[in-house]
């Protein structure tokens, strides 16, 4: 005998009304956070504070570092300095939203928290990234955009309405790599239980991506463009605003890039879940 | 009786790792790394109409939690099918979960830092409650749980009972047609576990929603459920109503007895000679007595023991969960030798 009393299916949506359905979730949470957040005032002025003296001091950092260096591998310090900062940005908006990423095995799995995860109607991903965010990220785009805008005037470069539409479609693109790596890599967790993992590592390699990939050799350049793509981060992207022959075109596959790396994570994220053990009692 | 919830010959293995031993073991680990199968249900069959208040009962271990976690979706089965009114929970989660509500004991469905009132704001964007569901579900909740008194406090500062309040309103927030509770009235004072009941009676009353509970507690099962399914070792031992239950294992009381003087077994069994009354082997102030309840009443056992003795204090125990399951364990052992 099967079920016979049948519930109700729902609308399904598609397109547009999902984007905007989606769009609502996520806001809905963020706003959530923000007051969780403010629930401890004192937590929330200390992070302010925080960022703030940290912007100022990786300013410091970077002109005391760059006073030293006048040239790259025939890049100019300029240009040098403006891949650098085009890097903060992606990378900040995926610190934003990359929290829970690092604490998934922890706190989702060990301590059972995806139980209730997959007991909404919302998509898992959704609600594991939006359940926490890291405005810190924040620091890293204002910082980076500071920097850019700098080796920008240093180069010549006018930043016209191009560059602006340019740096909103590149810089989410990238973004995505770092996403579609790190959620990957967090996915793992479903087949290996482990508190930390690759993530650290892995994320140590980021620094590579932040230069020239010209000053790498052949096999490590090979790696940082089809493994473990980080080139895809910041070099070729910036380079498109640097006008740099051969790379400024492949530039423009940066979004490509983006969505087929994490699309695939997607994919390893989902096969995770059927896996899912959920913890005892 | 058409059945809203079917499960059909449902099991789940776990796979354990065996760790071995040291620095060296750990490493061999890694690469090879050696797995025990453990079978937490194993085919599990019944089906359950709309409306039905089911407890769904076992000692620790016997697979109550994996099944419930099956049933909600959590989990992916090894092997069998569930079907909930024609959707697969794991396959169909995304549509399946607006039909159901979910209360787990142990730990709590709501934002920890925020204030009741915004983890049912948020609750009710995700599953898309209109306004006017919302406020008549909330006015209800306030009346049958007084959640109105804390709606604005921080979670964390909620005590159990109130968060349990909290957990149960946050669960039927958008009008499911299934609750699912696991443990609801772990660690709760009589005041608290008895308003819990109260209030799933009239929830059941109001909205007709269909209920599976699993429990620790005897009592909870007793004022709300018509039917039982034990299970033990992920397998179905007993299916069916809970008049039926006690009919066949009449219902074991055991009697505490202490005295002021001391008496031998032989001296109490004979208080109540030639009736079917246990006394378990002690000496001394203290005995045990145990009888089935079919058989004679407790109010009998107790004249005849106080006029007997010296007795300055007595003590009648219901049997738990856990040994109602070991009966019937034994039992189906002794029909299938």
């Amino acid at each position: 005998m099967a079920a016979n009393d049948t519930l109700p299916r729902g609308k399904t949506r598609s397109g547009w009304s999902l984007f905007i359905w989606q769009i609502g979730i996520y806001t809905a949470y963020f706003a959530q956070f923000v007051k969780s957040r403010l629930a401890y005032r004192m937590d929330f002025l200390i992070d302010t504070l925080a960022i703030s003296v940290s912007i100022v001091i990786q300013m410091a950092v970077l002109t005391t570092l760059f006073s030293k260096v006048k040239a790259l591998d025939g890049w100019s310090f300029p240009e040098v300095l403006f891949i650098y900062g085009f890097s903060l940005v992606p990378l900040g908006l995926f610190n934003l939203i990359s929290v829970n990423l690092y604490r998934f095995s922890d706190q989702y799995i060990i301590q059972g928290k995806m139980d209730r995860v997959l007991l909404r109607p919302v998509g898992t991903l959704t609600q594991v990234l939006c359940e926490s965010f890291n405005i810190s990220g924040l620091n890293e785009i204002l910082l980076g955009s500071g920097v850019m805008i700098y080796a920008a005037r240093e180069l010549g470069l006018q930043p016209g309405v191009g560059h602006i539409l340019g740096l909103v479609i590149l810089a989410p693109g990238a973004a995505l790599v770092y996403a579609g790596v790190f959620l990957a890599i967090t996915s793992v967790t479903f087949w290996y239980e482990d508190r930390m993992g690759l993530a650290p590592p892995v994320y140590n390699m980021i620094r590579f991506s932040r230069y020239p990939i010209t000053i790498y050799s052949l096999p490590v350049r090979v790696f940082l463009t089809f493994v473990l793509p980080f080139a895809w981060v910041a070099f070729y992207p910036a380079t498109w605003f640097l006008g740099s022959p051969g790379f400024a075109r492949a530039a423009l596959l940066t979004p490509v890039v983006g969505l087929i790396v994490f699309g695939g994570a997607v994919m390893i994220w989902r096969r995770g879940i059927s896996r899912y053990a959920s913890t005892g009692s | 009786m058409p059945s809203l919830i079917h499960v059909e010959n449902l099991s789940k293995d776990y796979r354990l790792i065996r760790k071995r031993e040291g620095v060296g073991g750990g490493l061999v680990d890694l690469v090879r790394p050696r797995h025990r199968i453990l079978r937490a249900v194993d085919n599990v069959s019944f089906d359950i109409a709309a409306g039905e208040m089911v407890g769904y009962i076992g000692a620790n271990g016997a697979g109550k939690s994996t099944t419930i976690k099956m049933l909600t979706g959590i989990l992916t089965p090894t092997a069998g099918e569930v079907s909930v009114g024609g959707l697969v929970p794991w396959r169909d989660r995304l549509q399946y979960t607006r039909h159901i509500g979910v209360v787990f004991g142990q730990r709590t469905q709501l934002w920890w830092d925020l204030a009741v009132v915004e983890s049912f704001r948020l609750l009710r964007k995700i599953y898309e409650v209109p306004e006017a569901v919302y406020a008549e579900q909330m006015a209800v909740f306030d009346k049958l749980l007084g959640i109105g008194e804390f709606l604005h406090q921080p979670v964390r500062k909620l005590s159990l009972g109130q968060r349990m309040r909290c957990d149960l309103a946050a669960a039927l927030l958008h009008r499911p047609r299934i609750l699912f509770l696991d443990e609801p009235t772990i660690g709760l004072d009589v005041v608290a576990k008895e308003s819990v009941r109260e209030f799933l009676r009239e929830i059941r009353d109001l909205q007709g929603v269909t209920v599976i509970l699993t429990t620790h507690d005897l009592n909870d099962i007793e004022q709300l459920c018509r039917r039982v399914i034990i299970i033990d070792k992920g397998k179905v031992h007993f299916d069916g109503l809970l008049e039926d239950l006690r009919l066949r294992l009449g219902r074991r009381v055991r009697l505490t007895v202490d005295l002021r003087e001391d008496r031998t077994r032989e001296a109490m069994q004979t208080t109540t000679e030639g009736l079917p009354v246990n006394w378990q082997p002690a000496e001394g102030r203290h005995h045990v007595a145990e009888f089935r309840r079919a058989e004679i009443s407790g109010a009998e056992v107790i004249k005849l023991v106080v006029n007997a003795c010296p007795v300055s204090d007595l003590h009648l125990a219901e049997p738990d969960i856990e040994e109602i399951v070991r009966d019937i364990y034994r039992a189906a052992g002794k029909e299938h030798a």
